[in-house]
């Protein structure tokens, strides 16, 4: 086994954007309003 | 809204019938608090055993039989296994003297040991990842089976993993959400906790299937021939794994049971709080009197997963608590707040504090999708339990480890219901 498969790569491309991706978008929003 | 338990909470909010529906979501925990106390005491003891990898080259013999005693059946007790029973004797003092003095010192714990445990998961995805055959695990763990989503069983499996993982009708939620300030921001909370948490699962599984996938390797064997399911793959299945490694092995075990138990002692207490603070609020004990009630009771719940046939007890009561209690506490809660109580009023209260809006779609899922999901959940159960005993456990075994137990608590809720008591607010 010499790598990634394309799918799985695809997989984890798809896993960090939907969850980190949207983590850090309502981290960001819960920030921006405690600085209000 | 209500800042009470949620027997208070159920209460105030929709009316005093309804209290023992609050009863009924802390019991449950509690009872499976009465469980997990033991799977966290058995990764305290393989913690230990780490030290001089004690399994050896039979890590399921070990398990099964040298550390659990393992019985032929449920009928045979076999006695209290005494390293669990030291281990569960150290969790439960471990949990009054978090929870004695009130959240607060949740609070304080929770700021250490999550940070902790996360590090401890980044030096076991990396430890894992630079193993080899470590990518075998990751593709076998990331390559997507697009025709398992036809599979109706893989979407309940997922549905049941994601109630239970976020603790979503157990009480817990409404008996933090009691301590918080009154203008927090409840919509972004609740994405920030989900996403978290899918997060770190998705995450530690990099931790797993590298170990899986290494262990593949060494045994020139393919993943499927490898135990990776329930207890299975963290006390037999990661132990042989981590014998396996060629620099540090012990250290690496420590690290890995450590981690587990300051995962597993944060979702322990968090299910022990809810019925302290129920106690606690209705008829006015001290916090430490209902602390300590509880968890001496705890304790003693928990000795009969400690014999030598605890394991068959625990997978009887773990299956009729999953899928039978919480589903039914799942659905009570959406029809309670869909039907009886005005459920715009609930998402109002949130769009007013918060600075995410949520819009109807939220009262369809309440109303709707979520009710028809339970109801099918519980359906599928039912006709499983019916079909065929659970697991193949005796008749007997599965009524007074799994019905008599949930019966026994929605019964109790009733009765905690009728004896007066003095509400005082979080």
């Amino acid at each position: 086994m010499s790598g990634l498969s394309l799918s799985a790569i695809a997989m984890l491309i798809f896993g960090i954007v939907v969850l980190y991706g949207g983590l850090a978008y309502f981290l960001y929003r819960a920030m921006k309003s405690q600085k209000k | 809204m209500s800042r009470g338990s949620p027997p208070t909470a159920f209460a105030k909010v929709v009316g005093k019938k309804w209290e023992w529906a609050g009863w009924f979501t802390v019991f449950t925990p509690f009872l499976v608090a009465a469980y997990y106390t033991v799977v966290i005491a058995w990764c305290f003891c393989y913690m230990i055993y780490s030290l001089d990898l004690r399994w050896g080259a039979n890590a399921e013999g070990f398990f099964f039989n040298n550390f659990l005693g393992l019985t032929s059946g449920p009928e045979i007790l076999g006695g209290i296994r005494v390293p669990i029973l030291i281990a569960l004797i150290m969790l439960w003092f471990f949990i009054f003297l978090i929870l004695y003095k009130g959240v607060g010192r949740i609070g304080k714990v929770v700021t250490i040991l999550v940070p902790l445990s996360t590090i401890f998961l980044v030096i076991m995805v990396i430890r894992g990842l630079t193993l080899p055959g470590a990518i075998g695990g990751i593709n076998y763990y990331l390559t997507p089976n697009f025709s398992a989503l036809l599979n109706y069983e893989v979407w309940l499996a997922a549905y049941a993993q994601v109630f239970f993982s976020l603790s979503l009708a157990q009480g817990i939620m409404i008996t933090y959400a009691a301590f918080l300030p009154k203008k927090s921001d409840i919509s972004n909370n609740a994405f920030i906790t989900a996403l978290s948490d899918a997060g770190t699962s998705f995450f530690a599984a990099f931790a797993v299937f590298s170990i899986v996938g290494y262990l593949a390797y060494s045994k020139a064997t393919s993943i499927e021939n490898l135990g990776i399911v329930g207890p299975q793959l963290t006390f037999v299945t990661y132990p042989t794994g981590i014998l396996l490694l060629p620099v540090a092995a012990a250290a690496f075990g420590i690290i890995f049971y450590i981690a587990l138990q300051m995962v597993g002692i944060t979702s322990a207490f968090s299910m022990v709080e809810p019925i302290s603070s129920s106690v606690n609020m209705k008829w006015g004990i001290s916090k430490t009197k209902a602390t300590a009630i509880v968890c001496i009771i705890g304790f003693f719940a928990s000795l009969i997963f400690a014999t030598g046939s605890g394991m068959y007890w625990l997978q009887i009561l773990d299956h009729f608590v999953a899928d039978f209690a919480l589903v039914i506490i799942g659905l009570i809660e959406c029809v309670v707040l869909g039907y009886i109580y005005k459920l715009y009023r609930l998402r109002q209260h949130a769009n007013d504090v918060s600075d995410f809006r949520i819009g109807r779609w939220w009262d369809l899922l309440i109303k709707f999708v979520t009710p028809a999901i339970l109801i099918f959940v519980l359906s599928f159960a039912f006709y499983e339990t019916i079909r065929a005993p659970y697991m193949g456990f005796p008749v007997w075994a599965i009524l007074v480890g799994g019905v008599i137990p949930v019966i026994a608590i929605i019964l109790l809720s009733f009765v905690f219901m009728k004896i007066k008591g003095k509400e005082i607010e979080a």
